[in-house]
């Protein structure tokens, strides 16, 4: 064990002079490399971790009937929202959802009801959207408000704030039509910045709401939030100001729709009705129908229940997603066809009270039978058997191929989300459902007289009203601002006359001689009563299409083709039939105008 | 006169005024942040610290430091034994340590004591130990300056203990001290540090399964805080939250100053809160400075500062002239560089991170009055000097 001697004092200090410089230099050089280096990086990761940015809403566009009378609009709604960052946990122990927790609770007796956010959707509040109100009580009535105000100075960061509802002044009135509306998030995609929070605003979650509803959205807006570490909002600053959505105007004509709804009232059923010039839908019917108002601020689920579970369907749309045998309303097409393969208009059948083809026996509405009949007359009395001979004689080929002229068998490209095809039979289809099923004489029998498997919607034989009143098949739309698409029938126009004829027949004094009642304008038209199902479950759904002119002392200038179908009528005539005179007479002669 | 005026070592008492003056600034700056009255005006009693810490140091410089080690280093290092016994049974716990009885931290105080104890014991003071310094020199050594550390170690302050164990090794080293005993000590603390690191890689190495964590961690004589700092200092990428968290955003905060900073009150990091406001008067004050002043106003000025500080302690060792002087001036260099590195090293993700005061920014008066002390008896040793014919 040596003594050892001391370092000198000068090694010492150059030794540890050493050290420091080293020291010193390293953190000079990791300093550089971070403040100098790295400076815009850290900088870039600062703002980010500073700002929040927030996508926000403007109002949504507005829905008009083709008269400016309103069918959807925005109301005031007001909301009592929290700011959390009130709530900022200070004490040791605190957290700011048991401060707030504590807040709502007491505030609960104050406004009187129990808040619209539960404990759950609070908690990932304030997990995911600190920086942003939590909206507590959502569209609050004036009493309840008045509660909270007497009271906000007692609860810091409670506020109240306006939003936007929407409102349907019509009710159940065009319910299917207008739609109804849900609450969601939209981020916009604008690439360089990612949107933090996003508001869920209005959407559309059917009818024309759903269909336009990018058009009556409008543009979202921007706003930054300068937030803290912690996630608290400090400031926040405007960046892009929301644009409202666009109004829209549809050709819907309210008055006429609420007098075809009250003409179905305690039916199910639709009606429809077109300009046939154009294609603009006037009136688009269906009922029972539901009150869109129901699912605002937002459509709480037994709500929902109600209507989904109710048999009547009140939420299904059934002029345009209801598919129906459209029975003989359809005669006027196998008409045609005939007349196309060559039948001549004047060319006459012995109506002998039924039509026998293989085994299978159609009877006519009169059971001793029409005797002889042409073809304005078989439409005149809808003359079952002449029809089934005459859709048999022109063949599966003719039947078809002018129902495809009409429209039949194929959605019609209405500018609505609900547009169903309904269905024109022939061999492949009946193939195409079962293998061992033949498309058989019978078969083509039924289906000139619009029995058996064809399947049509209100509006598609509205459409087909209209076409066989001008001519021309039209692609029905809702948006009066869109240009119509009109496509003239490959048809002669003397084929179109005898058709016309037979259908003036009907209104003058045929089985729809009930449709022209009082009307001031010239109507022609088509009963149809379809037989649904067999035996005990055998029901009749009757129709009626109508044409109809105005006349020199009509209220209105304009042309009307319409389409209604009852559930459980009794007979297109005797149900249908007046319900439609009673709509056209709101139209013609300006009855049941408010 | 002109000989006081020419023995006075000017370089570290204006390099120091500086440090208490730039420590004014950015508490009155940080305490700005901190959004509390109380706060705000913490550097007003800093000042008045510094103050009472500047009579304190011209006090001690006035006298001879011979006379102040003869007298007071042995009564004073019991003492601050005692007061950190008594701070483990009866002191105030804060942020997971023991540390506080009633309104100092004797771990603090004990830092100077220890320096000048193991000044008196090896400087050639005291009789016994006069030239022997072999085997037993380092068992009183070990003693000496392991008992404060291991009293600190329980508290637990790490951080006290990484920089006052470099000042007794500086000092124990010069005083000549059984080298390659000294040597070999420090081998097996390195070989020990290393263990550690490596026990702690492996632990909590990405996908090692929380039975086998458990296990590598019982043999590793760390509390969950402390390895979890560890971790963060292994793998800063990792572990983005809690102690990753706050590495990451001081990082930010001193790198987003850039090269000329965002100006005095102006940084935004600080204002923001996204470094966790707790820490930025005491362990990450570097940052506000750093952040508001940039690189060469900021940083690289304060470095130079704490460089002259530290160097020019340093060099009294070289005009003390004598053992004892020579150790205190040494041991105090070391105990300022030590802190220097430490702290700003740890927001850099050099040093793992402890909580540990930067002299003279810190909020902390018992560590400003302790530091300004140790630079009066330096000035002593300066002032007092045995000048050589």
């Amino acid at each position: 064990m040596k003594t050892e001697a001391p370092i000198s004092a000068i090694v010492s200090f150059w030794l540890l002079t050493a050290l420091f410089a080293v020291g010193f230099s390293a953190l000079a050089v990791r300093l550089k490399e971070e403040q100098v280096d790295l400076a815009a990086e850290h900088l870039r990761e600062m703002d980010s971790q500073s700002f929040r940015l927030v996508q926000t809403t403007g109002l949504r566009g507005r829905i008009f009937d083709r008269h400016g009378i309103p069918l959807a609009v925005n109301r005031l709604s007001r909301s009592i929202v929290v700011n959390p960052e009130a709530y900022r946990a200070v004490k040791k122990g605190d957290t700011t959802e048991a401060l707030l927790m504590a807040a709502i609770s007491e505030l609960v007796p104050v406004v009187g009801r129990a808040p619209s956010v539960g404990e759950a959707g609070m908690r990932r509040h304030l997990r995911q959207a600190l920086a942003r109100p939590l909206v507590v009580w959502r569209d609050v009535s004036d009493e309840e408000l008045a509660r909270f105000s007497e009271r906000s100075m007692d609860f810091p960061g409670f506020d109240c704030v306006a939003d936007a509802e929407r409102l349907y002044p019509q009710g159940r009135v065009a319910a299917h039509v207008v739609g109804r509306v849900g609450r969601d998030r939209f981020p916009t995609d604008s690439g360089d910045e990612k949107m933090n929070f996003v508001d869920k605003e209005l959407c559309g979650r059917e009818g024309i709401e759903l269909q336009y509803d990018d058009y009556l959205r409008g543009m979202p807006g921007r706003e930054r939030l300068l937030v803290d570490a912690r996630g608290f909002a400090t400031s926040r600053s405007v960046v892009v100001e929301p644009q409202n959505g666009f109004d829209l105007t549809l050709t819907l004509d309210l008055r006429l729709q609420r007098a075809a709804e009250r003409q179905l009232r305690g039916w199910r059923g639709a009606c429809v009705a077109l300009d046939p010039r154009d294609g603009a839908v006037r009136v688009l019917a269906s009922s029972p129908a539901f009150d869109p108002n129901d699912c605002v601020p937002i459509f709480r689920s037994e709500v929902y229940e109600r209507y989904a579970k109710d048999p009547e369907k009140p939420l299904l749309n059934r002029a345009t997603a209801g598919t129906y045998a459209p029975g003989s309303t359809y005669k006027p097409i196998t008409a045609l066809a005939g007349l196309r393969t060559g039948h001549g208009a004047a060319e006459t059948y012995e109506c002998t009270g039924a039509y026998e083809i293989g085994e299978m026996r159609i009877r006519c509405t009169r059971t001793w039978g029409h005797g002889e009949l042409d073809l304005a007359h078989a439409m005149r009395e809808s003359c079952n058997p002449y029809f089934c001979a005459l859709g048999v004689s022109s063949g599966t080929n003719a039947l078809v191929s002018v129902s495809r002229m009409f429209g039949l068998g194929a959605r019609t490209g209405i500018d609505f989300p609900t547009d169903a095809a309904g269905v024109v039979p022939d061999a492949a289809w009946k193939a195409s459902r079962s293998a061992d099923q033949k498309w058989r004489l019978g078969d083509l029998a039924q289906m000139s007289i619009g029995q058996g498997q064809l399947l049509a919607t209100p509006l598609q034989m509205a459409r087909v009203a209209a076409a066989l009143g001008t001519g021309a098949l039209a692609v029905p739309h809702l948006n009066a601002a869109l240009s119509p698409d009109l496509r003239p029938l490959p048809l002669p126009a003397d084929h179109l006359a005898a058709v016309r004829r037979g259908m003036r027949l009907v209104v003058e004094g045929g089985t729809g001689r009930l449709a022209g009642e009082g009307v001031d304008a010239r109507v022609i038209g088509k009963t149809g009563t379809a037989q649904v199902g067999m035996g005990a479950t055998l029901r009749k759904n009757t129709w009626f299409i109508a044409y109809a002119e105005p006349t020199a002392t009509s209220r209105t200038q304009e042309p009307l083709a319409l389409a209604m179908v009852v559930e459980n009528g009794e007979s297109g005539g005797g149900t249908t039939a007046p319900m439609v005179a009673a709509v056209l007479r709101a139209f013609y002669n300006g009855e049941g105008a408010q | 006169m002109k000989g006081f005026l020419l023995r006075f070592n000017w370089v570290s008492f204006l390099s120091m005024l500086a440090l208490v003056a730039i420590g004014a600034l950015v508490l009155a700056s940080a305490g700005a942040a901190r959004e509390s009255a109380v706060m705000a005006a913490k550097w007003k009693e800093m000042l008045w610290t510094a103050a009472f810490g500047l009579v304190l140091y011209f006090a001690l410089a006035l006298v001879d430091y011979r006379i102040v080690l003869d007298w007071l280093s042995a009564p004073a290092y019991a003492f601050s034994l005692l007061l950190l016994v008594a701070v483990l049974a009866v002191g105030t716990v804060q942020f997971g340590g023991r540390r506080w009885l009633w309104f100092f931290q004797p771990s603090e105080i004990s830092k100077l004591c220890v320096i000048a104890f193991v000044a008196q014991l090896f400087g050639g003071g005291v009789e016994r130990f006069r030239g022997q310094f072999g085997f037993r020199g380092l068992v009183v050594a070990a003693a000496a300056a392991g008992v404060p550390c291991v009293l600190i170690l329980l508290e637990p302050d790490l951080g006290t203990a990484l920089t006052l164990v470099p000042a007794v090794l500086v000092m124990l080293l010069a005083a000549g001290v059984w080298r390659k005993g000294l040597v070999a000590l420090l081998a097996v603390g390195c070989v020990c540090v290393a263990a550690l690191l490596g026990a702690v890689h492996e632990a909590e190495r990405p996908g090692v399964s929380p039975e086998r964590r458990a296990a590598i961690l019982r043999y590793v004589p760390l509390r969950e805080h402390q390895v979890s700092r560890v971790k963060t200092f292994l793998f800063p990428e990792t572990d983005r939250m809690d102690s990753g968290y706050n590495l990451r955003q001081a990082t930010m905060t001193i790198g987003s100053g850039g090269l000329v900073g965002k100006g005095y009150r102006r940084g935004e990091c600080i204002r923001r809160r996204l470094l966790p406001p707790m820490g930025i008067m005491n362990d990450f004050i570097f940052c506000v400075w750093a952040e508001e002043m940039g690189y060469l106003r900021g940083s690289l000025a304060l470095l130079a500062l704490f460089a002259l500080l530290s160097v020019s302690t340093a060099w009294t060792a070289v005009v003390a002239g004598e053992g004892r002087g020579r150790l205190v001036a040494l041991g105090m260099a070391t105990l300022v560089f030590a802190h220097v590195y430490v702290n700003i090293g740890m927001s850099l993700g050099l040093v793992p991170i402890t909580g540990l005061p930067l002299p003279f920014l810190s909020l902390g008066r018992t560590f400003l009055v302790t530091v300004l002390c140790g630079l009066g008896l330096v000035q002593s040793v300066s002032l007092h000097r045995e000048e050589k014919q």
